[in-house]
C-alpha cells in the first residue's frame, strides 16, 4: 500500500492556552510541543481539561487566552482564528461520530469535498482493512470496525494532524491489545503527526512516542515515556503515574540515606529530600545485601504474573514491594528488604 | 465529554431566526400598538369582572379538555403500539384520523347526532325518550375539542412507545412487577415528554378555537374577542382580550417549560431497538376493542358518515361539483405552500433553540406561539394592518395569505423539528467541520437528512391546520380565491348546511393523506 | 421514495407555486384583469347566493367587472377600518346599518350625493348622508303550526309570560336582535330594556347562534316562536312551498316590527369615485330593487317597486323615531345583555 505522507509533518505547538467555563478554568495556562510525525498522548485524571484541549486544538472551542500554531500556521492567536473546517486537522471522537445516513465509503468520502476521488477512498479504506465493507450501513458495523472507520474518515483528506480522543476506551478490554498496536501501525504508515487523549496510563505509556500529563488545566510534565515514570518532576506526578513509595532522605555527594538504605541517585539537591521509589523496585529475600533492612510481611496479594507484599520496616511504616509472583510470601514472615533499580528524589518539604 | 456552554449563534443564523420570530410576532406586536392608544379604555375591558368570568371559565375548559385528550389518547397508544389488539394497525390509522375533522364541522355534526333534533333524539324518540340532555355549553364544547384534538395527544405518545427500550421493561417484569406497575412505575414516566408536547398543542388550540365553542354556545375567551369584533366594533377591546390570550399563552409555553426540565439529548443507541413484544389482552380484549370502537364511531365514523349521507343527497339533487374540485385546489396549493414555509422558518428557530439555547432563541420560540394562540381573525386583522402600511403590493396576494397561515402555525412545526434535533449529536455536526466543510454545507449534509423525518412531521401538522382556516382567508386572499373552508362559510352563513357537505367531505380527504404521513413518523413533540 | 427526496419534491413544489401564486390570481371567469377597465371592489357583508345576480346585471350592463370580497359584515367593518386610507375596497355593501355607522363614525365613508340619498325615506339613510339603505328587513315574530294566530302577542315583551316558557327562540350574537334591543332602550328607557332581557332568560328561552337556526327549530317543532328578520321565513316559504310550516307575525307595539336596512357606502378611500357611485345608483335602481323584492323577499326601499304581496307593506309597519346610524352603538346593550344573562 502507498503511503502519502506530508512534505514536512507539521509540528503542533500551543502556548498559554486557557480556556474557562463559567468560573472554572478548565485549560490554565497550557503549553505544549509535539514534533512533526510524532505520536503524543495527553494523559490525565477525569476532569483535568484534556478533552477541552483537544477541542481547542481542532478549533471547536475559542480560549480566552493563548496561541496554538500547527506548521508554521497560526490557527488560534490573539486576533486571528481558523475555522474547524480550514484547520486541516483530523478528529477522532470517543464515540466515532459516524455519519448515520452514508455508509462506510460514504463516511470516509466525506472530508474529500463533493467530488471524491474514489481512489483515494479506496486507499485509505485498504490503510484501516475495510475495503471489503466499503458499502455497509454503520449500524453494521461492529465497535472495532467503526472505530476504523472513523480512523479512516479522520486521515482520508491527508490532515496535517489527527486528533483522537480516547479512541478505546468504547473497546471491549480484549480487543484493546489488538486494536491499539494496529491503529500505531496506521497513523505511522501514514506519517501524520498525531496527538491523543487519555486516562488510562498503560495505553500512554504503551503507545506514545511523548506523553504529556496534565493535571487541573496545565501540562504537569512532559517526556518520553520512561522520562516521566522514573524521574517525575513533582510529588504529584510520581503519585498518579503507577505507585510509588515516598520515604524521607537526606541527600550527601550523590548519595541518598533513607530507611532502606543508602542509594545512588542524580540530583543536584543537597540535605532533605523526599526519595521517590517505585514498588517494583524493593526487593525481598530471606537474605539480602549488606545495607538490607529488616522487614516483616503484612499482607500480601497475589496477580499471577506479580505479587503485591506488604512489609513494615523498623520504624513502623509500611512500604508495598510489586515483584515476580514466586516465591511466594506470607504474613508474619520475616525477610530482608533492599532497592533495586532507580529512584528519584524530589526537595524535601 | 464535558458539558458545552451556551456559544454564540453565528450571525446569519441569529438574524434568520430574529427575522422569523420577529414577524411570528406580529400578531402581538398589533394588539400592543391597538392598545397602545388607549390603555384605559383596553384596562376597564379587561378588568371587568365579567372578562374574570369568562376567563376561568376558559381555564376550566382548556384544563378539562387537556385532561381528557391525555387520559383518551393514552391507553389508545398503548393498545395499538403494544398489544395484541386484533387489527391493531387498522386502529392505530383510524385513531388518528379524527384530526382532519375541522372543530366547527365536528361540533356541527356533534349536534346534528345529538342535539336536541339530532339523529340519535330521532332515534329514541319512538323509545319514549322526550328530550335528551342538552349537548350545549361546556359538555358539547368538551366534548367536541377532546373528540377532535386527542390525536395531538396519540401521536406523539404512539412515537414514545415505540422507540422505548423493552429492556427496562423486562427489567421491571423480572424484579417480580405486574403488567400495571410496570407500566405506572417504567412505562409512563418515559412518556410524560410526549404526553406533554401534545398535551400543550391541544391546550393552545382549545385556548384559541373558536367554530366548536360557538356552535356550542360556549362562551370562551375567543367568542368573546368575536363579539368585541362584531357588535360593538371596539377592536380596542378585542386587542385587549388577544392580549390577555396571548399572556395566558405565555404563561402556559412557562409552566410547560418549568415542568419538562431541562432539555436532554436523547441519542440513538448503538444499533437499532429490539422491538417489544405484544403484551397479550385476554379477556382485556373486549372492553379494549369496545373503546377503539366507540371512540372511532364517534368522532369518525359518525362524522364522515353524515357527510356521507349529505354529500350524496346533494349529489342527487344535482348540485355542482366542478367548484369544489378547483376550491380543493386552492386549499391544497395554501396548505401546501404555508406547510413548506412553515419548515423553513420552524428550521431557523430549532437550530436556534437546540444548538444555541440562551435567552435570545427562547424569546424567539415564544414569540411564535402568539400566533397559534391568537384567534385566527387576530393575526388577519394584525396583518391587515401592516401590510396595507407596509407591504401595500403584496397586501391581498396569495403570498400575503400563506405568510398569514405560517405565522398562524409556525409552533406546530418548530416542535417535531426541535425533536428531530435533539437527536441529531452536535459531535457529528463538528466532526463534518473538522472534515473541512463549512457551517451551511454541514447542515446541509449531515443535518438536514437527520432532522428529514422530523421537518415532514411539522409540514403534516401544519398543512392539517392550513387546509382548513377560515378567517384569515375570508379577510387576505386574494378576491375570488375560494377554499373548500370559505366556501363551507359560504353554504352555512346562508343556512344551507346540508349543501356544505360535500366541501367538507372534500376537505377531510384532503387533509387525511398527510395525518397518514404524521402518524407513521409518529412526532409532534418538542 | 425516500423520505429526503419527498421533503426536497414539497419544498421544490412550494417555493415554484409561491411566485405564480403571488400575482393574486383571481379565479373568476373574465376577471378583472383587463388593464384598460379596471373596476371597482366591493367588500359586502351580504352573501354571494343573495346579492350574486345582482351584481352579474351590473357588470353586464357596464361592461366592466366587479370584484367581490364575501365576509361578515362586522369583520369586514374592521378590515376596512385597519386598512384605513389603504384599503382597496371602494363600497362597502353591508348586511346591517351598524356596521356602516361603525366605519362611518371613523371618518371612512364619504357623503352621497344628493340624488342618490333622495331615492329612499329618509329614515333608512344616515343623517350625515354618508351611507343609504339598499333593502330593508322588519324584525317579527315567526310562529309555528302549534300556535294559534290570534293568540300571538301584539309585542316582544309579552314573551316574558308564563304561557311563552321554553318555547320561545332567540339568537342573542345577532346583529339584528341586538339592533331590537338598542332601539328599545333608547326609546323606552334601559329600565324597559333590562326588565324584558331578564324576563326572556328566566323564562326559558332558547338561545340560538343565528336567526336560521330558530327558523328551523320553529319548523321542526323545538320551539313554536322565534323572534327573527321577516325575510328568513319569506325565503324558505320560496323554496320549500306554501306549506311550510312557518310563518311571520307583524307585532304593531314596542318595535316588534323594528325595521333595519342592509346598506351600502362609497369608502373616502377609493379611486374610482364615478364607478363606485355608478354602482349605488344601480342598487338603487328599479332593476336591483325588483330583484331584491323578489329574490330575498326583502323590502325594496325606492318609489315604484312593490314588495312581495306576502308581505305586510312597510307603510303599514309603525315607524318608530330612531336614527338607524345610532343602533351601532351597541356597547351599552352587549353589557347589559351580559349582564342579564341574555348573552
Amino acid at each position: 500500500m502507498t503511503d502519502r505522507r506530508p512534505v514536512a509533518p507539521a509540528s503542533l505547538s500551543i502556548r498559554g492556552l486557557r480556556k474557562s467555563f463559567g468560573d472554572t478554568a478548565a485549560v490554565d495556562g497550557l503549553d505544549l510541543d509535539v514534533d512533526g510525525g510524532r505520536l503524543c498522548a495527553l494523559l490525565g485524571p477525569s476532569g483535568c481539561g484534556k478533552t477541552t484541549t483537544l477541542r481547542l486544538i481542532a478549533g471547536l472551542e475559542r480560549p480566552e487566552a493563548g496561541s496554538i500554531e500547527l506548521g508554521d500556521r497560526p490557527l488560534t492567536a490573539p486576533g486571528a482564528f481558523v475555522p474547524p473546517d480550514r484547520r486541516r486537522i483530523g478528529m477522532v471522537f470517543q464515540d466515532y461520530a459516524l455519519f448515520p445516513h452514508y455508509d462506510v465509503a460514504g463516511n470516509v468520502a466525506y472530508g474529500l469535498g463533493r467530488r471524491a476521488d474514489r481512489a483515494r477512498v479506496k486507499e485509505v479504506l485498504e490503510l484501516v482493512g475495510l475495503e471489503r465493507v466499503a458499502d455497509r450501513p454503520i449500524h453494521q458495523l461492529s465497535g472495532g470496525q467503526q472505530q476504523r472507520v472513523a480512523l479512516a474518515r479522520a486521515l482520508a483528506p491527508t490532515p496535517e494532524l489527527i486528533l483522537l480522543d480516547e479512541p478505546f476506551s468504547n473497546l471491549d478490554a480484549s480487543l484493546r491489545e489488538r486494536v491499539r498496536a494496529d491503529v500505531r501501525e496506521i497513523i505511522a504508515a501514514a506519517g501524520v503527526t498525531a496527538l491523543f487523549v487519555t486516562h488510562d496510563q498503560e495505553e500512554a505509556l504503551s503507545l506514545a512516542e511523548r506523553v504529556a500529563v496534565m493535571c487541573e488545566g496545565r501540562i504537569e510534565q512532559a517526556g518520553t515515556p520512561e522520562e516521566i515514570y522514573s524521574r517525575p518532576s513533582t510529588r504529584w506526578m510520581a503519585a498518579f503515574l503507577g505507585e510509588v513509595e515516598v520515604l524521607a532522605g537526606e541527600t550527601r555527594d550523590g548519595r541518598v540515606k533513607c530507611e532502606l538504605g543508602s542509594l545512588a541517585v542524580e540530583t543536584k539537591v543537597e540535605g532533605a529530600v523526599e526519595v521517590l521509589i517505585r514498588p517494583e523496585s524493593i526487593a525481598i529475600g530471606i537474605t539480602g545485601p549488606p545495607d538490607a533492612t529488616e522487614a516483616e510481611v503484612v499482607g500480601r496479594r497475589f496477580y499471577g504474573h506479580d505479587q503485591l507484599v506488604e512489609l513494615r520496616l523498623p520504624s513502623g511504616r509500611t512500604v508495598s514491594s510489586r515483584r515476580l509472583g514466586f516465591p511466594a510470601w506470607h504474613p508474619g514472615d520475616r525477610v530482608q528488604v533492599w532497592v533495586e533499580g532507580p529512584a528519584d528524589v524530589l526537595p524535601g518539604s | 465529554m464535558a458539558a458545552l456552554a451556551a456559544r454564540r449563534p453565528p450571525a446569519p443564523l441569529l438574524l434568520a431566526g430574529i427575522a422569523v420570530g420577529g414577524l411570528a410576532a406580529l400578531p402581538a406586536v398589533y394588539l400592543a400598538i391597538t392598545i397602545a392608544g388607549e390603555t384605559t379604555s383596553a384596562a376597564e375591558a379587561v378588568f371587568e369582572p365579567r372578562t374574570l368570568e369568562v376567563a376561568a371559565r376558559t381555564a376550566a375548559l382548556v384544563a378539562a379538555v387537556t385532561a381528557s385528550a391525555i387520559v383518551l389518547a393514552v391507553p389508545l397508544a398503548w393498545l395499538t403500539v403494544r398489544t395484541d389488539l386484533p387489527a391493531r394497525r387498522l386502529w392505530a390509522t383510524l385513531t388518528t384520523l379524527p384530526l382532519v375533522v375541522p372543530s366547527y364541522i365536528g361540533a356541527y355534526l356533534l349536534v346534528s347526532a345529538f342535539g336536541p333534533r339530532g339523529v340519535l333524539q330521532d332515534v329514541l324518540e319512538p323509545l319514549g325518550v322526550e328530550q335528551l340532555p342538552s349537548i350545549y355549553g361546556f359538555v358539547g364544547a368538551w366534548l367536541a375539542l377532546t373528540l377532535f384534538t386527542y390525536p395531538l395527544v396519540l401521536i406523539p405518545v404512539r412515537g414514545a412507545l415505540r422507540r422505548l427500550d423493552p429492556q427496562l421493561e423486562e427489567a421491571a417484569g423480572a424484579m417480580g412487577r405486574g403488567p400495571g406497575q410496570i407500566f405506572r412505575t417504567v412505562v409512563l414516566p418515559q412518556l410524560v415528554p410526549a404526553i406533554g408536547a401534545g398535551g400543550l398543542l391541544v391546550a393552545l388550540y382549545t385556548l384559541s378555537d373558536f367554530g366548536a365553542v360557538s356552535i356550542m354556545r360556549f362562551d370562551s375567551f375567543t367568542r368573546e374577542i368575536y363579539i368585541a369584533y362584531q357588535s360593538s366594533f371596539d377592536r380596542t377591546e378585542a386587542a385587549a382580550l388577544g392580549a390577555v390570550l396571548v399572556i395566558a399563552m405565555l404563561a402556559l409555553l412557562a409552566l410547560y417549560a418549568r415542568l419538562r426540565g431541562a432539555r436532554t439529548y436523547h441519542r440513538a443507541g448503538p444499533g437499532t431497538v429490539r422491538p417489544a413484544g405484544a403484551i397479550p389482552l385476554g379477556r382485556w380484549k373486549a372492553p379494549a376493542l369496545a373503546l377503539c370502537g366507540a371512540v372511532v364511531v364517534i368522532a369518525l365514523a359518525l362524522p364522515v358518515g353524515l357527510l356521507v349521507y349529505w354529500s350524496t343527497q346533494q349529489l342527487g339533487e344535482g348540485v355542482a361539483v366542478g367548484s369544489v374540485l378547483g376550491n380543493a385546489g386552492n386549499s391544497l396549493l395554501v396548505a401546501a405552500l404555508a406547510a413548506g414555509v412553515g419548515v423553513i422558518g420552524a428550521a431557523c428557530v430549532a437550530v436556534l433553540a437546540v444548538r444555541y439555547p440562551g435567552r435570545v432563541s427562547t424569546l424567539v420560540e415564544r414569540l411564535g406561539y402568539a400566533g397559534y394562540a391568537l384567534p385566527g381573525i387576530v393575526v388577519a386583522l394584525a396583518l391587515v394592518f401592516f401590510g396595507t402600511r407596509v407591504a401595500l403590493p403584496l397586501y391581498q396576494t396569495l403570498a400575503m395569505l400563506v405568510f398569514a397561515i405560517t405565522i398562524h402555525y409556525l409552533p406546530l412545526a418548530v416542535g417535531p423539528l426541535g425533536a428531530a434535533m435533539l437527536q441529531v449529536p452536535p459531535r457529528l455536526e463538528e466532526a463534518a467541520r473538522g472534515l473541512g466543510r463549512p457551517p451551511l454545507e454541514v447542515f446541509r449534509t449531515v443535518t438536514a437528512p437527520l432532522v428529514a423525518s422530523g421537518a415532514l412531521a411539522g409540514a403534516a401538522l401544519v398543512f392539517l391546520h392550513a387546509v382548513k382556516e377560515l378567517p384569515a382567508t375570508l379577510i387576505l386572499a386574494p378576491i375570488g380565491f375560494e377554499t373548500l373552508a370559505t366556501d363551507i362559510w359560504r353554504q352555512t352563513s346562508s343556512g344551507f348546511f346540508e349543501a356544505a357537505a360535500i366541501p367538507a367531505l372534500v376537505l377531510l380527504l384532503v387533509a387525511a393523506p398527510p395525518l397518514y404521513l404524521l402518524s407513521e413518523k409518529g412526532t409532534v413533540t418538542s | 421514495m425516500s423520505t429526503s427526496s419527498k421533503t426536497s419534491l414539497a419544498l421544490a413544489v412550494a417555493l415554484v407555486a409561491l411566485p405564480v401564486g403571488a400575482c393574486g390570481n383571481s379565479e373568476e371567469p373574465g376577471s378583472g384583469d383587463d388593464p384598460s377597465t379596471p373596476g371597482i371592489t366591493v367588500y359586502s357583508g351580504r352573501i354571494a347566493p343573495l346579492i350574486g345576480p345582482a351584481i352579474d346585471m351590473y357588470e353586464q350592463k357596464v361592461n366592466r367587472d366587479v370584484e367581490v370580497r364575501f365576509g361578515d359584515s362586522a369583520t369586514l367593518a374592521a378590515q376596512i377600518a385597519e386598512e384605513g386610507e389603504n384599503s382597496p375596497a371602494d363600497v362597502f355593501f353591508s348586511q346591517d346599518a351598524g356596521s356602516l355607522g361603525a366605519i362611518d363614525a371613523e371618518g371612512l365613508l364619504e357623503p352621497l350625493p344628493r340624488d342618490i340619498l333622495e331615492r329612499v325615506p329618509a329614515r333608512f339613510r344616515a343623517d350625515d348622508g354618508d351611507w343609504v339603505g339598499v333593502s330593508a328587513r322588519s324584525r317579527v315574530i315567526a310562529y309555528g303550526p302549534e300556535v294559534d294566530p290570534d293568540g300571538l302577542p301584539d309585542s316582544p315583551l309579552e314573551l316574558t309570560d308564563s304561557e311563552w316558557e321554553g318555547r320561545v327562540g332567540w339568537a342573542p350574537t345577532n346583529a339584528s336582535l341586538q339592533g331590537y334591543v338598542t332601539a328599545l332602550w333608547l326609546l323606552e328607557g334601559e329600565d324597559v330594556a333590562r326588565e324584558w332581557l331578564e324576563g326572556m332568560v328566566a323564562n326559558d328561552t332558547q338561545a340560538y347562534e343565528s336567526n336560521v337556526p330558530v327558523r328551523d327549530a320553529i319548523a321542526a317543532g323545538e320551539i313554536d316562536v322565534g323572534l327573527i328578520n321577516h325575510y328568513y321565513v319569506a325565503e324558505a316559504i320560496a323554496e320549500n312551498g306554501p306549506d311550510y310550516p312557518v310563518q311571520v307575525h307583524f307585532p304593531p307595539d314596542d318595535l316588534g316590527s323594528l325595521v333595519n336596512t342592509t346598506g351600502v357606502g362609497v369608502l373616502a378611500s377609493t379611486d374610482d369615485r364615478a364607478d363606485a357611485l355608478g354602482f349605488v345608483r344601480f342598487l338603487l335602481g328599479r332593476e336591483a330593487q325588483r330583484y331584491f323584492a323578489e329574490s330575498s323577499k326583502e323590502y325594496p326601499l325606492i318609489e315604484g317597486v312593490e314588495p312581495d304581496h306576502s308581505l305586510r307593506p312597510l307603510a303599514r309597519i309603525p315607524s318608530p323615531p330612531i336614527d338607524l346610524s345610532d343602533l351601532s352603538d351597541v356597547e351599552g346593550t352587549l353589557e347589559l345583555m351580559r349582564d342579564t344573562g341574555a348573552l
